[in-house]
Order: structure tokens, then sequence, then C-alpha cells
């Protein structure tokens, strides 16, 4: 069976079709404005039309470019927010009204709401909406989502067109981040709905019955019709590190994908991704999407060099190509051409270039040095991407007792330029610098080869019968015992089961972590349980390329 | 807005028992309320992983006898060791106040340990302040106890040193464990008006303690003047403390600690873990972070009767007169068996509640009135016969006082069944142990 896996980059889209783990074909196309079109082109020149083909897995900036462009539709956002800080503390990035009621931490309702208010929001917003969009989020949703549910009621009943979303379908504790991710999740809807549909279409034209996949922040892949919009954000990064994966037996080291304009880091720890502490933040948005620990660092082949007075620096953005392949600047590309290091472009012009920053009996230094700066704020962000891993808090005694152990890790590098900056990078962090076969279709690779992930998290209170489901939001009553022992790893495998079985995805690979047991005590007597259990499949890949 | 340093470390797997106040589930809600308010997320709050102190940094502050291996001290020594690594934070200018969120506590944990007291082994805040001070030449420390119980560790670590203010605001001693820290209790010869108990009756609220706060905390302080301000912040002078008979509310917990600036503040005790623990805890962090914490408000409402602003005014105007005309009282001798010079002798016996035995205590300290002066503990566990000792060289001792603390070591090694000799200028502590002979613990031990 063959995989086809595309990834949309800043510049150019890549895409490969793989055939038993050979790649068959690749490709590289520029990205137009239009995404639709520019996959189209990218599977075109891949020749797969009628073809047999078990998926075609996608890595999409659609939504993340939505989101930073500002070209989501508004939507209005009511709030429940209850006592505690203050709404003023964040900086929100988009306007809201906050509504009465509070839930505590335990899912107790605190203060009632008032129905009166409730229904003059409603009635207000009927009259002076600009869209049906409403998001509805109330702090400790996520524990008890009672009033979410009654004020979308009350939305519905003003206006059965509403398009709701709620909080608690992001089941993470955060009310700040919980708040904009569903936000940017409903505003996004339409936008992606329509790219699926239009390239299911397209797709189907061309005779090719396989299903298409997205790739996630997190490294996972969903079908098309299953992801939600916002999950899809930064899937660029997850798919470097993923095709990383995919080329190397190497259990644990760094990817270092370079660019044009940005090299993306990544970690990979005993054949697992690490997965990053927080969520995604988009912008000016912080958010609850599950993702990699990834940076992108704004330095890359294409970044333009700069002088000022004898000092030479790096842009943090880029102009054009290299000035030996035709561009406007100076960059570290053409120190590369200069030198011999990477097989394109023209070296006379790229002498050129670097003798418009330097005198010109100095270029071979000059170019080294430009390099030298490259690699400089590559391995500063690598440095600073581990320590935040070994850094990672502990809230329990057996954690800091086995700490993260100090790895030297090696480098992996990708991208067109990774060969021009291996030594420079080998130098600076004093380890070894592997580059895989396929540089340039590294991230499309890693698309084509991601399998699915998947986490199911438990958070269960026997004393108040209710358990809560962290991925999707599920919220039910529990009615099992108060001191449930193994009764709660079945309860956790069958939520599991049953979730996974909807999305079609295997939990042969699963890993279980240690449940949390919090006796709750009253009067000096034990009354109940808090149980905190998860079960993941992490983010990797189907196989190897050979 | 201040840069704040936040250390959290429930210790999620560990109790003193299971319905024990000191339980699992203890800092559980506090987590959820932090979490979901997002805390974590604002600008200015830099969150730091936990870690475990080593031993020489406990030992500085406290000796552990029989031995310290006799003890286990992991969860402890972890709580101690976020507490530093809060400290080195402040101290290199990383953040400019913060807040260690850690079990277990530590301020009932005296100059001698025997075992666990008031849910207490070791003393988080006195570890902070020796390391503080040996690391970074931090001279004058002020130590504010903000916890309903009388900060009697604390108190009993740092009697003698005149370069440590300590000042604990609680219950009157008379109504709550540990049935100590009354206005009588002013600091060592060498340190007298060094330490201030204010005992506090039963139902002061928000403006009753504010008051004393106004009226003699702040002005003492000033006084000092110290470079530094750390804050025991027990939270069970809360109105729903089941131990405990305060009125004192999170908003009340939030001014306290806006008008006391405590560079860092360290949890300490505070058992309503559902009514009060997860508000205290956000409007302290909330206030040191420079933000607005007027919207934290606690489900539950007081119900206890509150002692009201015109009858506490007048009682702790009192209070401050007693503390005024208090004399001290020593009694000294010269004792052949001791280095030169005269001691203070003051026996005293201190209750461990949690394991229910006595310890007889013989502390002495040695005249001077260029430093703190020697210090010499001896103590016993009745009905053992066996004899500890601890000998401390204060900080900034004058070369009398140093040559009588090496000399005093020399002659008790053998004498006794351990010995612990703190030379705190040196940051060096050496124990004995008459089965297994001296054991040094340098500055230089790397951190486990």
């Amino acid at each position: 069976m063959s995989q086809v896996g595309i990834d949309v980059g800043g510049t150019f889209t890549d895409a490969v079709l793989l055939t038993e783990g050979v790649i068959t074909k690749k490709t590289k196309v520029p990205t137009q404005e239009n995404l639709l079109l520019t996959l189209l082109n990218a599977l075109d020149q891949l020749d797969v039309a009628g073809k047999e083909l078990e998926h075609i897995t996608v890595s999409t900036t659609l939504v993340t470019n939505g989101i930073l462009q500002r070209r989501l539709p508004e939507g209005k956002v009511y709030l429940l927010p209850g006592s505690g800080m203050k709404m003023e503390s964040f900086a929100w990035p988009i306007p809201y009204e906050v509504l009465s009621g509070e839930i505590d931490y335990r899912g107790r309702e605190v203060v009632q709401p008032n129905d009166l208010e409730w229904y003059r929001a409603a009635q207000q917003w009927k009259k002076e909406r600009e869209s049906n969009l409403v998001t509805i989020v109330g702090k400790f949703s996520h524990r008890n989502k009672i009033h979410e549910e009654r004020l979308a009621t009350v939305f519905r009943q003003a206006d059965p067109q509403a398009h709701i979303a709620l909080g608690h379908d992001w089941g993470q504790a955060n009310f700040y981040r919980r708040s904009l991710t569903a936000y940017l999740n409903l505003t996004s809807t339409e936008l992606f709905t329509q790219f699926a549909s239009g390239l299911e279409q397209a797709v189907a034209q061309r005779g090719i019955r396989a299903p298409i996949m997205v790739l996630k922040a997190d490294g996972g892949v969903l079908p098309l019709s299953r992801i939600r919009p916002v999950e899809t954000v930064y899937s660029g990064p997850a798919a470097s590190v993923l095709g990383a994966m995919a080329q190397t037996d190497a259990s644990s080291f760094v990817v270092v994908d370079i660019g044009g304009t940005t090299t993306d880091l990544g970690i990979v720890l005993s054949n697992s991704p690490l997965l990053s502490s927080r969520g995604a933040q988009i912008g000016p948005f912080a958010t609850l999407v599950r993702s990699l620990a990834v940076r992108s660092v704004p330095v890359g082949g294409d970044s333009a060099v700069i002088r000022q007075g004898k000092e030479l620096s790096l842009a943090r953005y880029r102009l054009g190509p290299a000035f030996c392949l035709g561009g406007p600047v100076p960059t570290p590309t053409d120190a590369m051409c200069y030198l011999g290091l990477v097989p394109f472009g023209d070296r006379q012009k790229a002498g050129a270039a670097l003798a418009s920053l330097m005198q010109p009996q100095e270029l071979a230094q000059t170019a080294q040095h430009i390099l030298q700066m490259v690699a400089e704020r590559i391995a500063q962000e690598i440095e600073s991407l581990e320590k935040e891993w070994r850094e990672e808090p502990a809230y329990k005694i057996w954690g800091v007792l086995h700490p993260h152990e100090a790895l030297q890790l090696h480098v992996w590098a990708s991208g067109g330029c990774a060969s021009g900056l291996k030594t420079y990078l080998e130098e600076r962090l004093h380890t070894k610098v592997r580059i895989g076969r396929y540089p340039e279709v590294s991230n499309a690779i890693g698309a084509a080869l991601a399998r699915p992930t998947f986490s199911c998290t438990l958070h269960l209170d026997t004393v108040l019968r209710r358990f809560r489901i962290e991925e999707t939001g599920e919220q039910g009553i529990w009615e099992g015992s108060k001191r449930p022992h193994l009764e709660v790893d079945t309860f956790l495998e069958q939520v599991a089961l049953r979730l996974a079985a909807a999305q079609g995805i295997d939990l042969r690979d699963a890993q279980k972590e240690e449940f949390d047991f919090f006796p709750i005590v009253q009067e000096f007597k034990t009354v109940g349980q808090i149980v905190r259990g998860a079960l993941h499949v992490p983010p990797g890949v189907r196989g190897r390329i050979s | 807005m201040k840069n704040t340093g936040i250390l959290f470390f429930p210790a999620f797997d560990w109790s003193l028992g299971e319905t024990h106040p000191e339980r699992e589930e203890r800092l559980l809600y506090t987590q959820e309320q932090l979490f979901e308010e997002g805390i974590l997320d604002l600008p200015q709050i830099k969150q730091f992983a936990p870690g475990m102190a080593p031993l020489t940094k406990a030992l500085l502050a406290q000796a552990v006898f029989p031995s310290p291996e006799h003890h286990d001290l992991d969860a402890h020594l972890i709580a101690a060791g976020s507490t530093l690594i809060l400290g080195d934070a402040l101290a290199k200018g990383q953040i400019q106040n913060g807040f260690a969120l850690v079990r277990p506590p530590g301020h009932h944990a005296g100059a001698t340990v025997l075992g666990n007291r008031g849910f207490c082994t070791l003393n988080n805040e006195a570890i902070l302040v020796n390391h503080l001070r040996a690391e970074y030449g931090y001279q004058r420390i002020a130590i504010v106890d903000t916890d309903v119980h009388h900060g009697d560790g604390t108190q009993d670590i740092f009697y003698h040193d005149p370069n440590v203010l300590f000042i604990s605001l609680h219950q009157d001693g008379r109504t709550l464990y540990p049935g100590s820290g009354f206005v009588e209790e002013k600091g060592g010869p060498n340190a007298w008006g060094m330490n201030v108990d204010i005992p506090l009756p039963p139902g002061t609220g928000d403006e009753g303690i504010l008051y004393a706060l106004e009226e003699w905390v702040l002005p003492r302080l000033q006084a000092f003047k110290p470079d530094i301000v750390i804050n025991s912040a027990g939270q069970d002078n809360h109105f729903t403390d089941p131990l405990a008979s305060m009125n004192v509310s999170a908003r009340g917990y939030g001014r306290i600690t806006e008008r006391l600036k405590p560079d860092l503040a360290v949890l300490e005790g505070g058992y309503s873990i559902e009514d009060a623990l997860p508000y205290v805890n956000l409007a302290i962090l909330l206030a040191l972070a420079g933000e607005d914490y007027s919207g934290v408000v606690e489900a539950k409402r007081p119900t206890r009767p509150e002692v009201p602003l015109s009858q506490i005014k007048p009682y702790i105007q009192e209070l401050k007169r007693e503390y005024d005309q208090v004399q001290a009282n020593w009694l000294w001798r010269a004792e052949a068996s001791l280095p030169g010079g005269y001691w203070a002798y003051i026996p005293r016996t201190i209750y461990y509640d949690t394991e229910g035995f006595q310890e007889m205590r013989y502390d002495r300290v040695r005249q001077c009135s260029h430093c703190g002066g020697t210090v010499y503990i001896e103590s016993r566990r009745p009905p053992f016969h066996t004899r500890h000792a601890l000998v401390r060289v204060p900080f900034a001792a004058c070369p009398e006082c140093r040559q009588a603390g090496y000399d005093l070591w020399e002659y008790l090694i053998g004498r006794m069944e351990s010995v612990t000799f703190q030379d705190q200028p040196g940051n060096v502590v050496q124990f004995w142990h008459i089965s297994k002979g001296v054991k040094v613990f340098g500055p230089s031990d790397p951190r486990p």
C-alpha cells in the first residue's frame, strides 16, 4: 500500500508518495495564497490520480494563518468567571461579556445564575448580533458543565440558529485558555469545513478513494471530518519531528529543521516526541491545544544579513531568496554557497553578496562568521528547550527523586540548508549532527507516516459521584464504589475503548499512567476519593523509511 | 506588578496518615484553583521546579538526633530544597518576591530534632535563612510568622541570634497548640528583643490582625531594617480552619501580604483544605504579584463570633506595654566543664505531639557583647539515658566564642551518643556519632 504526505510550509509545499517504506515520488511546489490549489498542485505532481492509496495526510497552515491574520469571523463570548482573579489581570485578545453564576473547584454550584440577566443577554444578542457564533465558558466548567448548558439553552430559545460552543468541550483546567480555545475553534470551523469539503471533492474527482487525514499539533492524525479545526495549528513543526523519527534508528535526539525563514526545533526521547506542558500559543491567543514541545526560531537560510557599522547581524525576517539564487540581499545561504557547502547557487553572486558586507579579502572569514551566528542562535534555543524539559515541575516526591537524566542528545538536522550548517552546529554544541537522506521532504515524510495519537484522562470524584473525561469534555455520574481500586482501572479502559473505537484508533500501544488516589476526609473520616488517571497513545511514526 | 516566583510542591504522594490533616488532599484544591485561574500564565509569574536540599543545609540550622539516617527526611528535604530554590532565584535577582507553596511544613521543628512535631520535622524557613546568610552574605533577616500556631520551632532556632528578628502572630497559646508564644519570650540574653510573640485572642479577624501588623509588627520591622523579610504563611487564621478559632478571610491574608511585602512567603499550616486553602493561596499569590485580590471570595461565609476592633485595639496595646516592660532574668554561671566565660543556663522540655514523647533540653549560651555567643544544647529523650549535643558557632561569631565552640566540640566527643557542631561562619557542619565517628558536611557537597 502507498501513502501520501503533504506538508504546507510558508514558502514551499512538500509532498511524497511512499510505497512500502520507499519514497517512490517526491515534489516541491510553491505555496500559493489558495491552499486548496496548492494541495491539488502537489497531488497532481505526485501523479496519484486513480491510484489505490492507504491514506493522504496533510499538514496545513490554514487555521494558523486564519488566526494570525485575523481572517476569522467574529462571534460573541459570554463568560461566567464567578469570584477569584479579576478578568482584567489577563490581556483578552477578544471582547467578552460577563454573566452571573459560579461553580467551585469540585464542580459544586456556589452562586446560582440570575435567570433574568441571562434571558436579557440572549435577547440583546439576538437584536444586535453580527453572526450566529456564540461561545459560552464558565470557570470550573470542566468540573461541572451545568451552567454552560443552561445558558446555551437560553440562547437557543432566543434563536434556534445560534451556533454555540461550550468551554467544557475542552476539559482541561485553565479558564482563560479554555475560553480562547473554544472561541478559536468555533470561529475557524466554517473556514476549515469549506477547505475540507473542497479538498474531499477535488480528491474524489481525481479518482482517489483514500481517506484524507490531517496532522495535529501533537503529531497525531485524525480523519478530515473528525478533527477539531484549532487542533490543526502548528502541525508543521510536528511534521519535522515525525519526519526525523521516520529516517533514523536513534531513539533520543534533538530535531532541527532549518527552513528559509525559520528553524523549527523539537526533542525526541525514547522514541516519543516530547509534548509541551502547556497548550499552544497562537499569536495573542493562549490555548489548550496539545502540542509537541517545539520552538520556532526566526532564523533560516534566507534570513537577511545586515551590516550595522562594523558588526553583522541576522535579521528576523526574509526579504526573498538568497542573493546567489537571484534574491535581493545577502543571506546565510550565500555564505554556504561561497564556502561550497551546498550544491546550489551562483558562487560568483554569493561572493558579491558577501563583498557588499565586508572587504573582499575577508570573504571566507565573513561567510564563516555568518554561519557561526546562525549556529549560535539555533544552539541557544536548543539549550533553552533542553533546560525547560529538565526543569519541568514535579508535584510528587517520586518525581523529585527520579529526575530527568541529563542526556547528551545528538542533533538530527533537516531542511535544504542542513548540510551547510552541520560543522558549525557540531562545533558550537559539541555533539554530533546527523542529516537525513531526504532533508528537503522530511516534513512530508513525517506527515505520511504519522500515526494517530490518543489520550483519555479521567477525573473521578466518588463523593460527589461525578466523573469527567478531559479530552472530550464528557461528564457523567459515577455509579461505582466510594473507594474504587480495580474498578476504576476497568472503567478507564472501557471509556478509552469506546472513544478509541469512535475514532478508529488501535489501543494496543496505549500506555497507562499511574493512578493518583486522593482520600477525601471530612470530620476526620475518609468519605471517598478523588482519582486521577490517564491512558495515552503517544505520537510516533508507523514505520521507517528504508 | 512584581516578578513573582512560585514553587508549587503539593507532595501528592505523601501524608502523615490517611485521615491526618497533613495528607495528599491538602493542596489538591489549591492546584485546581490556581490552574483553573491560569495564574501561571500571568506574564510576571515564573514557576520553578522543586529540588532536594542537601542534608548539610538542614544541619546548619538544626541538629537531627540520634542521627539524620534515623529519620525519613526525603519529603522534608524536598520542601526545604524547594524553598532554597526560590531563595536562590531571589538572591540572583531572577524574581522580586516568591511563594514557596510546599508541603510538609516546618515552623514547629526546632534547633534539635528528635522526630516530627506539629506536622514538622525540618524547618524550611530556618534552613533558608541560614542558606541565604552563608551563600549570599545577607546579614539581617526578619521572619514574620502569620500561621495561627506559635512558630515555636523557628523561635527556638534563632532565639540567641541577634541578627534574626522573629515575629510571630498567633492565637493565644493558652487556647491552642503548642501552648507557647507569650510576650515574655523576648529572645536570649545576647539577642534580647529579637523575638516578638503576639498572642491574639480567639475570634480575631481581618481588622484585628491588621491592627497588630500596622501598630506593632511593621514599626518593629522598620526599626530593624532587615535585608530580607520572610513570611511563614500559615493559613489557619482562616475563619473555617478546623484546628483553630480565628476569623481572618482570604482577602485579609491578601491585605497582610500586601502590607508586609515579604520577599519570600513560605506555606506553613492551614487545614481547612476545601474552604480556605484554594482561596487563601490564591489571594497571597495575587498580592505578591501585585494583582487585584479583592475578587477572591470564599464559598462559605464566616460563622464564628468576631472580636470587634474596639475590643481588640486596647488588648493589643496592653500586650505591647507588657512586652516593653518585660525584664530579662537569666541564670548565669561559670561551669568547670565548659570553656571560659559565663553561660546562661536554660533548661526546658519540648513535647513531640506526633509520636507523643518529651524531649529534655538543657540549653546554654555564652555571654558575649560582640556576637550571638556560642550555643550549647544538650538533649535527652526519657526514658532513654543517652544524651545528644548541639554546639553552634553563630554567624558573625567573635574569635572567643568561635574558640569556645571548637573547644566544646572536642570536649563533648566521646561524652555523648552523638554531637552536631554547626560552624555557621565556616558554612560547615560536623557530626560525630559514637558508633560511626566524625562526618563532615561541607558547603561543596553536591545536591543529590
